[in-house]
């Protein structure tokens, strides 16, 4: 089977001639999205917006967010081994207060919208760009925008008439790798089509089949009650469906609509085995406890953008998104291979309408602009008992959401400044309200300074309002008059473009100073001795500051960016009878560099990224100590080897060069029980992928 | 263009090899029958049994059984010794089964008991089972005894009842039989033993204290409203209000029944929690249903025979109930509900183990105890005359484990030999590498082994052990 396969790659190979092709000559400049009344460079955005190019996409093998946001320099991917999602946390805040966007729309999942996604479902094979802003931007992007957002922005335009994508990647996770049943296997092909001059559309199948990562696993099959049956990573196969059609009409006015069906299928298998034996027949008959977990989203997205006869320019979109988790759970008689005992349920799910419109442009004038903007939504969730503690009870919850926004951009000569409010008005909590001020100071020598002040609200999620867990030893209880926490950030970011030997190497010098604050943190409480009962209050705050100094450096084909960071958390804990609330720091690293050999047509790649170690106060035995996670660093890199004029395009990489699985842990505060040194799971180790993509174009 | 469609055809064809995603090999499933026990024998009144085969999974065909037997000193046929059912006059017994069938039966009919001082025996052999590679393993033979005689072995599914664990369930290993009684049936054991003492009920979690009174009609509910918040399990300080969890009857927390009426106090009773009527998730256990409430009461002695006296807590009259002593069983048993005594236990030398939910007294921090609930706890019947003691697999295996290996002094002095010590509920399981001996009433020797604390479907209160005389 593997010969086949490996002749069919081979003589698929070779089987091209060359064929004439229209020289990709118009190089575009960078232009953002986030946070901006239209598009426009980074040079002139107010805001501070980092950009993951395609380029890098390639570079980086990445099929999904979780496979490129790594290299980012605050944030941290963290894989959860039980659930098999991995979510973001940045400024040590985990994913709850962190936005993901798509085309400036939150994208849904099965906890919520838009925060809690799981990055590996986000795939992106149309993706043109994704753009990164760091703090509270809740006047743009309302609620649950505290630590910053991510937008990913795709591609809806085409070159050619038809551009025709299939890629095949294969990858190893960590050193195993079978056909099937080991490794990481993707497939997908995308069509662009313009119809047109006006109307482009474009559709991608992709399908990722991730066969688990075993370590010292032994599968499911596996029939020994030793612990080792199962995997160390859940396997999980995911398929994804875009279609897009985008439509360009006369007066700037422009419309697109997209749709996404997205499945995964993520299977767990106990570790547990029931043996069964019997004594009579000296036999066994084992059993394990199994489930699988079956997600399914749909996405639609309907948006317009354009002028109002002479007047504003408008962006509206309209959506409705839906995603819903099933779970199968049942007995399997491992020898059989024989389910029994299935119960089949909804775990999870949330169900969105969707409309965000952006006014603006209303006076002809180059020194001032306003934009007025609403973004509200529906959201329908759900909650089964055994997600959550909730007493047995499937929680059911329906949120409207009602925000308002107005912002102006006032342009002086060198300088221009950005007041915005938000108010969020919702059937749930009480209004809410964020505040933003942006200013802009760009001096003669080509040296910017941009400062941000942002809010954002946080909603607490269903764990934490309707959690009920009593009984003889236990009193836990969720808390429905909880209001949101509040999340307030300061960035100030300086900026200096520098050219040497007649322009030839610019270099592009940035610092950035941070400071992000969270109050009123919903978190766990004591709220009564004896007897012991515990419920989420309003209670904590937390404190994180920064510096972080960026340079990237261009020269000819040679493209290299060094970073390094320092940040502090702080954290007031008036949950607990125990708390410090220093500044504990941890130093941050990254470095990039990419250089293309034109004559050879390839280029060669790598990044870099160390993550410091870091501390935080756990209690042992009464005592308060520093405990500390220690550091570790991602090494990726690839050679990508253009083919055919382009035609067909080898990319050979290698992800988390420096082998890390396990990272040592003595922070950890994992209550009364803990003690002993762990550690987090943070990689599955060295792994290796090739990824063969074709270009059709004609 | 063609090439590029070959290119596309490869990663069709690529994409749809891919999907069939499945490349283990195919087990060939074993099918093993065997005798469930592999022995059986005969009181002189009973005359007809059941033989039960067992399969190690149910039946992919209908099909037979074949059984040989050979005969010691006994004949085959109506005017013989026995007979069986289908019939064994050809020497074989054919006993067919059905598509999915787990077990088959077939009746041994004892038609004579021997004369006193004459052996006499069969001896059946599972010869073959009309699957296709189909093997006899495990116990292929079984032995038939015409006169009672301690069991060689077997294995035993104790009734429990689910996650609710409704039910005690006595075993007596040697006769092969189990007894069960519901849990909340009875609140308190009158010990017929030479002393005068009582127990609680510790599988309802019933807890007592004394008074500073001694008559019953004066206690009021201020006496006591103090005293109900702190009788319950699961709480530190707590140890003093159950009985001793040895067994030992005399460390019940009632003191010792006087002869002296002015030295028998009225004891503060809880009388515990009903079954639930609910069954727990699964994997989960459901021990504590309503509280049956609260009951004053104080005990005395009349010759031999006791006296109880009970009322509610503010009633200022009682109820008079005289027990007597019976010698054949350990304790008498008496229940509030009924007002009246209830059988519970079987005869006192006819048990060995008792399933059960107990209450244990367990440290909780130095030199503090508390009551603590446990499900699927097994205790032996320590005033019965039986005793255990664990092993573990370090120092022997099950198999291998035999009469010279047993240790005549690690028998304890407490009913809690087996205990909790062969499961965890925590990673519900059995315990792999723990295995006890038992010593019973007259004598014999067996170890056991635990096999299942779950059923198929993961619920709870399903044991499984085996067990074989060690000889």
């Amino acid at each position: 089977m593997k010969q086949l396969y490996v002749f069919l790659m081979v003589s698929s190979f070779f089987a091209f001639s060359q064929e004439e092709q229209k020289k990709d000559t118009t190089k575009l400049k960078e232009v953002i999205v986030t946070g901006q009344y239209s598009p426009q460079s980074v040079k002139k955005s107010v805001f501070q917006v980092e950009v993951i190019t395609r380029a890098q996409i390639e570079q980086q093998g990445a099929n999904n967010l979780a496979d490129v946001l790594n290299q980012a320099l605050n944030i941290n991917i963290i894989p959860n081994a039980s659930t098999g999602k991995s979510t973001v946390q940045l400024f040590g805040l985990d994913a709850q207060y962190f936005k993901i966007l798509i085309d400036n729309i939150p994208v849904i999942n099965d906890e919520g919208l838009g925060n809690n996604t799981d990055l590996t479902q986000i795939n992106l094979d149309d993706v043109q760009q994704i753009e990164i802003v760091e703090g509270s931007m809740g006047v743009q992007y309302g609620a649950n925008a505290v630590s910053g957002v991510i937008n990913i922005i795709t591609k809806k335009y085409g070159k050619y008439t038809w551009e025709i994508t299939p890629y095949l990647q294969e990858e190893t996770v960590g050193n195993e790798y079978a056909l099937f049943n080991e490794g990481r296997h993707i497939q997908s092909l995308k069509i662009g089509h313009n119809f047109s001059k006006s109307l482009y559309g474009n559709a991608v199948f992709t399908r990722n089949d991730f066969a688990g990562f075993w370590s010292d696993k032994k599968g499911k099959s596996h029939e020994l009650n030793d612990g080792k049956r199962g995997y160390a990573w859940l396997p999980k196969q995911q398929h994804t469906t875009k279609v897009l059609l985008n439509y360009i009409g006369k007066n700037n006015f422009r419309s697109f609509y997209k749709f996404e069906y997205f499945d995964e299928n993520i299977k767990r298998y106990s570790e547990k085995v029931d043996l069964n034996f019997n004594a009579a027949t000296q036999t066994t008959s084992p059993v394990g406890d199994d489930l699988v977990f079956t997600s399914e989203r749909f996405y639609h997205h309907l948006n317009f953008l354009g002028k109002w006869k002479n007047g504003f320019n408008y962006d509206i979109s309209l959506s409705y998104q839906q995603q819903k988790r099933n779970v199968e759970t049942f007995r399997y008689r491992i020898r059989a291979k024989q389910k029994f005992d299935i119960k089949e349920f909804e775990y999870e799910s949330r169900k969105v309408i969707y409309s965000k419109g952006n006014f603006s442009n209303f006076l002809t004038n180059e020194y001032f602009d306003f934009q007025l903007g609403y973004e509200i939504n529906n959201i329908k969730g759900y909650a089964s008992s055994v997600s959550g503690s909730f007493d047995g009870k499937n929680i059911t919850r329906e949120i409207g959401s009602y925000d308002f926004f107005s912002s102006a951009e006032i342009y002086l000569k060198n300088f221009s400044f950005r007041p915005g409010a938000r108010v969020l008005t919702s059937s749930l909590f009480k209004t809410q309200f964020a505040l933003t001020l942006s200013t802009k100071y760009s001096f003669d020598n080509d040296f910017e300074i941009r400062t941000v002040v942002g809010s954002s609200p946080r909603l607490p999620n269903y764990a934490e309002l309707y959690t009920f867990f009593v009984d003889a030893n236990h009193d836990v209880r969720g808390n429905k008059d909880l209001t949101p926490e509040q999340g307030v950030s300061v960035f100030v970011h300086l900026k200096k473009n520098l050219y040497f030997d007649d322009s030839a190497i610019k270099v592009l010098s940035k610092l950035t100073l941070n400071y992000l604050s969270v109050r009123d943190r919903i978190e766990l409480s004591i709220i009564n001795e004896v007897p012991l009962q515990f419920e989420y209050i309003n209670i904590d705050s937390y404190k994180t500051m920064g510096a972080f100094f960026n340079n990237t450096i261009r020269y000819k084909n040679f493209n290299a960016g060094i970073g390094v960071g320092l940040s502090g958390i702080s954290k007031v804990l008036d949950s607990r009878e125990n708390y410090k609330d220093d500044f504990l720091y941890s130093l941050n690293l990254n470095a990039n560099a990419s250089y293309y050999a034109k004559n050879i047509g390839t280029t060669f790649s790598a990044y870099l990224k160390h993550n410091g170690s870091s501390h935080q106060f756990v209690e042992r035995e009464g005592v308060l100590v520093k405990g500390k996670r220690d550091g570790f660093s991602w090494l990726d890199a690839s050679i990508r080897k253009d083919f055919l004029n382009k035609k067909i395009q080898a990319t050979i990489g290698a992800r988390n060069l420096l082998d890390i699985t396990e990272v040592n842990t003595t922070a950890s505060s994992t209550g009364a029980h803990s003690g002993a040194d762990k550690t987090v799971s943070f990689g599955y180790g060295r792994s290796y992928f090739l990824k063969l993509v074709y270009n059709l174009n004609f | 263009m063609k090439k590029s469609l070959f290119f596309i055809k490869t990663l069709v064809l690529l994409l749809v090899v891919s999907a069939c995603s499945d490349d283990e090999p195919e087990v060939v499933l074993e099918f093993a029958a065997a005798f469930e026990n592999p022995s059986l024998s005969f009181s002189p009144t009973d005359e007809t049994k059941e033989i039960k085969i067992v399969f190690s999974r149910a039946a992919p065909e209908a099909g037979t059984a074949v059984v040989s037997y050979i005969v010691d000193n006994a004949t085959y046929g109506s005017d013989g010794d026995f007979t069986t059912t289908p019939s064994g006059e050809s020497g074989t017994i054919t006993v067919p089964f059905t598509l999915e069938a787990n077990t088959i039966t077939f009746a041994f009919n004892k038609l004579k008991n021997p004369i006193e001082g004459v052996t006499k025996a069969v001896s059946f052999t599972l010869k073959s089972v009309s699957i296709p590679e189909s093997i006899i393993k495990g116990n292929t033979n079984l032995a038939v005894s015409f006169t009672e005689s301690a069991a060689l072995g077997g294995i035993f599914a104790p009734e429990v009842g689910g996650s609710t664990q409704p039910n005690q369930v006595f075993i007596d290993l040697s006769s092969q039989t189990q007894t069960t009684a519901k849990r909340d049936s009875w609140n308190l054991g009158f010990y017929n033993g030479d002393d005068f003492r009582v127990t609680i009920n510790g599988a309802i979690f019933m807890g007592a204290t004394p008074l500073d009174k001694t008559d019953i009609n004066t206690v009021v509910e201020a006496d006591v409203t103090d005293l109900k918040e702190l009788i319950k399990t699961s709480a530190a300080g707590t140890g003093i209000y159950f009985d001793g969890p040895t067994g030992e009857i005399s460390k019940t927390v009632i003191a010792e029944v006087s002869e002296t009426a002015e030295e028998n106090k009225v004891y503060l009773l809880k009388l515990g929690f009903e079954v639930p009527t609910e069954e727990a998730e699964v994997g989960k256990v459901n021990l504590s249903g309503e509280l049956k409430g609260w009951r004053k009461i104080r005990i005395l002695r009349n010759g031999n025979d006791y006296v109880l006296q009970h009322a509610a807590i503010d009633a200022t009259t009682f109820e008079e109930v005289t027990i007597s002593k019976n010698a054949d069983y350990n304790l008498t048993y008496f229940s509030f509900d009924t007002s009246a005594t209830v059988d519970v236990e079987p005869l006192k030398e006819k048990w060995d183990l008792n399933f059960t939910v107990f209450t244990n007294v367990i440290p909780f921090g130095p030199g503090v105890t508390g009551g603590y609930g446990y499900s699927d706890y097994v205790v032996t019947n320590l005033k019965g005359g039986a005793k255990s003691y664990s092993i573990s697999t370090d120092d022997f295996t099950y198999d291998d484990f035999t009469l010279a290996n047993v240790s005549n002094d690690s028998f304890i002095e407490d009913q809690r030999g087996i205990g909790s010590n062969w499961r965890s509920v925590f990673t519900k399981t059995v315990k792999a590498d723990k295995f006890f001996v038992l010593k019973d009433e007259d004598g014999n020797l067996y170890k056991i082994r635990f096999n299942a604390l779950l059923n198929d479907s993961g619920e709870r209160g399903y044991p499984k052990f085996e067990y074989a005389l060690l000889k």
